[in-house]
């Protein structure tokens, strides 16, 4: 992690240069270097490894040592981090999940949430920037700093040692080594404290090691080791130039981060090498301050940031949110809720344009409330004038047709005519009046808890004599004694009577089967016949208003052809399913499916659709059926329902 | 005796052919065609019956139904063109017995009217309890603490129809049978409503019942 730089272009001659010379030529390389600029020192940081004394920029020193420190400050986060997750993952995990899931929500439901982390976020990440950038230049500079005064101190010592070492009286060893000892001990400095550190170390491979009464000295307890051996190449490589190198040398317990200059000294014919190490710990300190500064500055700004966010998106969202709820209230009827209005900013454009939709919303709605009333007093109206006339009508009619046998053959048919006509009349009236109460949307549901087989026992007791006329048997199979259903029973009697006399109709005077199953959460009552049947398009269509399966064919009931849609609109009222399935010469099945109380949803109904004697793979493509609500899945499923009920022979 | 009924209608035609019906079938009718004056034609002609529209000039009929039925006890069957449960139960609520919907057949009428007259009078000496209440019912009093309770003829038969069998559970149904004289399914709101009228009148506490219990889901009982 050490690069020793070359200080200098080296000059041919031997001499040693003299100190102007040397401040020359240490200036130029200083001013020359901040054109170099970061990245360059980055790259020398990197190929720092390779640790030749390549020329380069001087600087490449400065990231190290910081590096070396944020290594060691990321280590023990991250140990520390890793025994919290070992130790509580268990526990913090879910609380975790949970604040994520929070944060999360919060994130999609609140745009004031979202602006203020946003700006958090990118704030605190150009502080880093700008931080890393500063702090970056800030230790650069110390160490430029530093590096210029080690570099001409070092000059200076070393002059100084070598003059002295040049004038020195080489008598006996002993007193040589006082000499040598006291000139180096000098070069630490006075004073208590230590400027600078020195080690001394003879050159190997002399030529006359026996002239060597000087081996090696150092100050405190450092070796040569704490020189890079980078750094002694080339001193030892070089003539009398000065090389430097960032290191690290022990005092007392603690490694401090330092810089080595070396150069060369000759002493009695004996040439050494001399370092002079510089302390960078108060640097270092100044510099950890520095970045402690900046990041309490950064968390003070981010947070007042956050703050300044969070007060301009709350002016902004606020008139937002409460448009939100005004518009929430709007939806749900209370027309007459508007925004405040202030100022004329673009949250008062907002505001006003929001309170224009609102009141032609709520005129709109008026108009159409006043229109459905308009048409609800109609249909009253209309009911009432109608039937009154008709009452009259049809009594009179009824007299007649009483004392048709006094009549002379025509007059007799007449009354006859008359008499059946106005019933037609009667019954097409009261359908009309009915599908228009549901259009109108005034059908109201009188629901109460009653027993839907002993309805059905009712409606076969009624259409007792129609059967009789068509010559079908009506069969109940009704396994449950009683299923108690929350219904509106004169609706479901009449959807039923419906069925029923539908089924007796087409049933081409076979037997009609009703069946009555429940499960837990629905009821289904069907009404299967073996007449005629019906294709798949028939089906689809026989809960239309006014269809009938064959034109031609006599209406001998004399139905409206608005029966299956009255069923059809009474069974959306109890939130259930009508469906149809017929097959050509088969019959046909209909199937009423409830939900036992009100407010439930059907999933699937306790009867099937398909009747259980109809073969299979005939059924399924022949099959047909009509849904009333978006009962698909179920009724995809219904042929092999586990809980079909299988319908009597 | 021909029982006199009293037909309020302001439809003439509907007037004049219910009249023929009526007189067909060997009761004595009587016309009003203002709801103004219905009160004073029934008290001059003091009907055993009343036939009344709800839709009348003047005062509509919900309102006459109450005077009439704020001065007697005499039956009385509406005739509604609106089958809205909204008209039907106000019309039930203000005093009214049953009612016939438009269009009517005239044998539908006129069984409407017979069930209403059934004659009570030839009723055996009979004492019968519910709860606290006293039932004389060949002398038509129902008292408790020997203190006389007013109800019509039909509240009458509704609670002796619910005292002679305390122990049975009836339905809507077979009240409708019993006290109306239904003979198919009718409209069970009837017997929901003349129940409301009938504890509104017997019971110390209506929100409390009695007298005259509910069971969910089935109908109504006796109490004990």
């Amino acid at each position: 992690m050490v690069s020793a730089t070359k200080q200098v272009p080296e000059p041919a001659d031997g001499p040693p240069g003299t100190a102007p010379e040397t401040a020359a030529r240490l200036d130029r390389p200083e001013t020359a270097g901040p054109a170099d600029g970061q990245p360059e020192a980055a790259a020398t940081e990197a190929a720092a490894p390779e640790g030749q004394a390549a020329p380069s920029s001087p600087r490449g020193q400065t990231p190290l040592f910081r590096a070396r420190i944020w290594t060691r400050r990321a280590r023990i986060v991250t140990a520390r981090v890793a025994r919290l997750v070992r130790t509580g993952a268990s526990r913090i995990l879910p609380a975790t999940r949970y604040l994520l899931r929070a944060v999360h929500r919060r994130w999609r439901r609140s745009l004031q949430f979202r602006t203020v982390l946003t700006t958090l976020m990118l704030a605190i990440g150009s502080f880093a920037v700008v931080g890393a950038y500063l702090s970056n230049q800030i230790a650069n500079n110390l160490f430029q700093e530093r590096l210029a005064q080690a570099e001409s101190e070092t000059r200076y010592n070393v002059k100084q040692v070598q003059d002295t070492f040049d004038g020195a009286q080489v008598t006996d060893q002993s007193s040589v080594i006082t000499l040598v000892y006291d000139t180096l001990n000098a070069v630490e400095g006075r004073g208590s404290v230590i400027q600078r550190r020195y080690v001394f170390e003879a050159m190997p491979e002399q030529t006359k090691p026996r002239n060597r009464w000087v081996e090696s000295r150092a100050s405190d307890q450092l070796t040569i080791s704490v020189i890079p051996p980078e750094l002694r190449k080339a001193v030892q490589d070089s003539g009398k130039d000065q090389f430097w190198a960032s290191t690290e040398f022990p005092v007392g317990t603690e490694d401090r981060p330092g810089i080595a200059v070396g150069n060369k000294v000759t002493f009695n014919g004996t040439v050494y090498e001399l370092y002079l190490i510089y302390d960078l710990n108060t640097a270092q300190k100044t510099l950890d301050e520095i970045q402690n500064v900046l990041l309490a500055g950064a968390a003070a700004l981010a947070l007042m940031i956050g703050a300044v966010a969070w007060y301009v998106t709350r002016n902004v969202v606020s008139p937002v949110s409460h448009a939100a709820v005004v518009s929430e209230k709007l939806a749900a009827g209370q027309l007459q809720e508007r925004m405040v209005v202030k100022g004329e900013d673009e949250v008062a454009r907002l505001g006003a344009s929001f309170n224009h939709m609102a009141a032609s919303l709520q005129e709109q709605i008026t108009q159409l409330a006043t229109l459905s009333q308009m048409q609800q007093r109609f249909v009253s109206d209309v009911s009432h004038e109608l039937r009154t006339p008709l009452t009259t009508v049809r009594m009179a009619a009824e007299v007649l047709y009483d004392a048709r046998d006094d009549f002379d053959p025509i007059n007799k048919r007449s009354a006859e005519l008359l008499y059946n006509q106005v019933e037609r009349f009667q019954s097409l009236l009261a359908d009309l009046l009915e599908i228009s109460r549901f259009d109108a949307g005034v059908a109201m549901l009188d629901a109460e808890p009653t027993d839907i087989v002993q309805l059905v026992s009712h409606v076969i007791e009624g259409v007792a004599p129609v059967a009789a006329e068509y010559g079908s048997e009506v069969t109940l199979n009704a396994p449950a004694g009683s299923i108690i259903v929350e219904m509106d029973d004169r609706r479901i009697d009449r959807i039923l009577r419906n069925l029923v006399l539908n089924a007796l109709e087409h049933g081409e005077g076979r037997p009609v089967n009703i069946s009555v199953a429940a499960n837990d959460t629905a009821v289904a009552v069907a009404v299967r016949d073996h007449g005629i049947g019906m294709t798949a398009a028939e089906a689809a269509r026989v809960f239309d208003r006014f269809w009938r399966a064959d034109p031609a064919r006599a209406r001998t009931t004399g139905g409206s052809g608005l029966g299956l849609s009255i069923a059809t609109e009474d069974t959306k009222l109890h939130n259930g399913w009508l469906q149809a399935w017929g097959e050509k010469g088969r019959g046909s099945n209909f199937r009423l499916t409830l939900p036992l109380r009100q407010g439930d949803t059907i999933t699937r109904s306790p009867l099937q659709l398909e009747p259980a004697d109809v073969g299979p793979a005939g059924a399924v493509r022949e099959r047909t059926m009509l849904l009333l609500e978006t009962a698909v899945t179920e009724a995809r499923s219904a042929p092999s329902g586990p809980d079909a009920t299988k319908e009597q022979p | 005796m021909k029982a006199r009924i009293l037909v309020v209608d302001d439809d003439e035609a509907l007037a004049e052919m219910i009249g023929i019906v009526l007189r067909n079938d060997g009761f004595d009718p009587v016309f009003c065609a203002d709801g103004g004056q219905a009160l004073e034609v029934f008290r001059s002609s003091k009907p055993d019956l009343v036939l009344l529209d709800l839709m009348l000039p003047g005062i509509d009929g919900i309102e006459v139904c109450r005077q009439i039925r704020g001065e007697s006890d005499v039956p009385i069957v509406m005739l509604t063109a609106k089958s809205d449960t909204s008209d039907v139960v106000r019309g039930l609520e203000s005093g009214a017995d049953d009612y016939v919907p438009k269009p009517f057949k005239p044998a539908e009428l006129v069984a409407r009217v017979r069930a209403r007259l059934r004659p009570g009078d030839q009723k055996a000496p009979e004492t019968l309890r519910i709860a606290d209440v006293t039932i004389d019912v060949a002398g038509h009093v129902v008292s408790r603490n020997s203190e006389r309770i007013s109800l019509t003829p039909l509240e009458f038969d509704l609670l002796v129809a619910l005292a002679r069998k305390p122990w049975q559970v009836f339905t809507r149904e077979l009240l409708l049978e019993q006290v109306w004289g239904y003979r198919h399914a009718a409209d069970t709101r009837l017997v929901n409503v003349h129940v409301q009228r009938l504890r509104s009148k017997i019971e110390r506490d209506p929100e409390a019942p009695e007298v005259v219990l509910t069971v969910r889901g089935v109908g109504y009982k006796a109490g004990s």
